[in-house]
């Protein structure tokens, strides 16, 4: 993966295949996850507060509409990427902290174009669909590289994945 | 039955939280009766030596108790019995070898795309519909957040605001032991959602062990409205919920296994306040008799905090049940809102939902527990009866097709509560492991009825139907078991008894007539059980008193 916003999915194609995945990309996949991560949630900082959020379906949809009003908003409070960090579980040094924030600052702005588009006459949808069959039936196939994943676990013995002992800890 | 409620307590928290306190009721549950038996005998004996210290306590704690109010709420995760993971193809083998049911998809690598199947949609239009709920014909799945090693992804595909199914309720019936009565607690809402893989903490190492097979299986999550009041409402609840899936046939609903999972939220608040106490969660509640026993234990420790005074520590936390000490721990306290920072699950489609989809789902739903019970209570059984045939569908149906084949209602049903049930549970057997099927229940009856057989008989079959199988007609014939209905052959039998008892004949003369019983079992004997006992009795006292 180069540069610039990882996708999170290819929509062209429904099948749940690997795509820009191989044991050598491995070292790098930490520091891609969190940066995965850590625009997942500056994403979030973009949208409203988890208020918007309400079990009640009509009322959520009304929320929405109201997100529109994101367009209008013209600067966005900058990343705390040490919150970020600790909701990643992840410790960064400050150099880190810092190297960091001016990076995904970055991915925030890309963003804020978008916020640019009018889109005061689009209805608001649940979410973007696409129109192709989008299902699976209920028949069981085994993955047949099932080796390399478990090749690429840092910690793997006695069949099970070993992580440092996490219990009581949310 | 003796209490059951609590056991190997310390004396600490013995006297912090008196079992008679908790112990309104006696008995255990009827969901459970069968499945912790083992457990509770081992209890009682405990059980009689607390009883006696704690009896002179119970009845200021009982006035306590009654000041208060219990809140309580119930969120439920059924894990679908489907062929494969909710999100990829993984097959789903409860007990498999750690770590062998895995994919790019479940192990959250990067550029993998879920695709949802679609026997978990028609699982939730089930439940939902099942559930009296309001179907969202438009629902969507959202990301919820959090970094844990049982989930590779680093978030929990589920369903956030817009759940497929909400606002239902569910019908339950409260054991006559319990008290009795009809219950209905709301359901708030039903959504879709993944499992997380299985921790294991096991040693003092400084590592935990994860398996990510159970990674992706899907999930029901069933929520409730805080309707329940008391420990046994809230297992009945639950074990209704069992029934429920397992009727629907979307889940086997094991508790052991994790298939169904309960997590209780529970607050008090004394009697007449309108605002709620503060609210505590309990998880590891691994049976209808723990739910019970935890919020029973709960209820207790916060009356006794308010009782004492010091209600502030009842703090909101997430309690832990631990089965062996019968009491609740903390396990983690909140330290404000989780920050899931759920967003919509960019890489799924939205679930729609259309009106002849749900109606051929409707349309195709089988008799569910509560119909069934109605039902059967419409044919003239009692509570009881009802309860127990309904709890098991196999039983319900292995009944119902003994009433379609024109059994006696109430003759099969206490045939299948008498014996069978009996059977089954020393065996350890299902009804279906049994040899004996219906239609043979129905000869039995009908045999019993008709005369050709005498009940003792019946039952001497009845257990070599259940446990060798057979027809009821080939064993009668094989072992000449046809009741003996013949006056003259019973009467051959008759004299005979009496030629070979003639002191007792003279006793019997002499006034003793007592003795009757005595020569009637002679005469059973002799028949090898297959004479017709009220022929039998006829005769004989006609011949007993003949001479005179």
């Amino acid at each position: 993966m180069g540069p610039g916003p990882p996708t999170d999915g290819d929509s062209s194609s429904r099948e749940p295949a690997i795509r820009a995945y191989s044991t050598n990309e491995t070292s790098n996949y930490h520091q891609i996850k969190f940066i995965t991560m850590a625009i997942r949630a500056a994403l979030l900082l973009v949208r409203a507060t988890p208020l918007q959020f309400s079990f009640n379906p009509k009322q959520a949809l009304v929320l929405k509409q109201n997100n529109r009003n994101y367009a209008v908003k013209s600067s966005l409070e900058p990343p705390d990427v040490q919150r970020l960090a600790e909701t990643a579980r992840i410790s960064l040094a400050p150099h880190e902290v810092e190297e960091f924030a001016p990076k995904i600052q970055q991915v925030i702005d890309w963003f804020g174009q978008l916020q640019a588009v009018d889109l005061q006459n689009v209805a608001p949808a649940i979410r973007a669909d696409n129109e192709e069959e989008t299902l699976r039936d209920d028949s069981p196939e085994i993955f047949e590289n099932r080796d390399a994943i478990l090749a690429a676990v840092p910690c793997y013995e006695d069949s099970y994945i070993k992580v440092p002992k996490v219990l009581n800890k949310e | 039955m003796a209490l059951t409620f609590f056991r190997g307590l310390h004396t600490h928290s013995f006297l912090m939280y008196p079992s008679s306190f908790l112990s309104r009721k006696n008995g255990m549950l009827y969901c459970t009766m069968k499945s912790i038996r083992g457990q509770t005998e081992t209890q009682e004996k405990s059980q009689h030596q607390l009883k006696v210290s704690t009896q002179t306590q119970s009845r200021k704690h009982d006035d306590i108790f009654k000041n208060f109010e219990a809140i309580i709420g119930i969120e439920t995760h059924v894990q679908l019995s489907t062929l494969t993971k909710a999100f990829c193809s993984c097959p789903y083998n409860y007990g498999a070898q750690p770590n062998t049911s895995i994919c790019p998809v479940c192990m959250g690598l990067p550029g993998a795309l879920p695709v949802l199947s679609t026997k978990v949609i028609e699982s939730a239009v089930k439940v939902g519909l099942a559930l009296n709920c309001n179907l969202s014909l438009s629902s969507k799945f959202d990301r919820k957040q959090y970094f844990y090693p049982d989930l590779p992804k680093g978030y929990q595909i589920s369903q956030f605001d817009i759940p497929i199914a909400t606002g239902g309720y569910l019908d339950v019936d409260i054991p006559l032991e319990f008290g009795g009565g009809h219950r209905k607690f709301g359901i708030t809402r039903v959504h879709m959602e993944e499992d997380a893989g299985k921790l294991l903490h096991t040693g003092n190492g400084s590592f935990s062990q994860v398996d990510l097979n159970r990674a992706g299986v899907p999930l029901l999550e069933i929520v409730s409205e805080p309707d329940m009041r008391t420990g046994i409402e809230a297992a009945e609840y639950a074990a209704e919920l069992q029934r429920l899936v397992r009727y629907l046939g979307v889940s086997n609903g094991n508790m052991q296994e994790g298939s169904l999972r309960c997590d209780v939220n529970i607050s008090i608040r004394p009697i007449g306040q309108l605002e709620f106490g503060t609210k505590v969660e309990i998880k590891n509640l691994n049976s209808f008799s723990s739910v019970s026993r935890a919020i029973d234990f709960e209820i207790s420790r916060q009356a006794l905090l308010h009782s004492q005074g010091q209600a502030d520590q009842i703090v909101q936390e997430t309690r832990l049940w631990e089965e062996g000490a019968q009491k609740t721990v903390t396990m983690r306290k909140k330290e404000g809102l989780a920050d899931y920072r759920y967003f919509p699950e960019p890489d799924l489609p939205g679930v729609t939902l259309t009106e002849e989809y749900v109606d051929g789902i409707r349309c195709s739903l089988p008799e569910l527990p509560e119909m069934k019970r109605r039902r059967y209570e419409g044919m003239g059984l009692n509570m009881q009866d009802v309860l127990f045939l309904t709890n098991d569908i196999n039983v319900a149906d292995f009944f119902d097709s003994a009433i379609a084949e024109g059994a006696d209602v109430k003759l099969a049903a206490n045939w299948i509560m008498g014996d069978i049930a009996a059977y089954m549970k020393n065996e350890k057997l299902s009804i279906n492991e049994i040899q004996l099927n219906s239609h043979e229940l129905v000869e039995l009856i009908s045999s019993i009825k008709g005369g050709t057989i005498s009940g003792k008989i019946g039952k001497e079959i009845l257990f070599e139907l259940m446990a060798k199988g057979g027809t009821v007609k080939g064993l009668i014939k094989e072992k000449n078991l046809v009741q003996i209905a013949d006056p003259v052959e019973i009467e051959k039998m008759v004299d005979k008894v009496l030629a070979d008892n003639p002191k007792q004949l003279e006793q019997y003369r002499g006034g003793k007539t007592k003795l009757q019983g005595y020569f009637a079992g002679q005469i059973m004997k002799e028949s090898k059980g297959k004479a017709n006992p009220a022929l039998l009795n006829k005769i004989l006292l006609e011949k007993l008193n003949a001479k005179s």
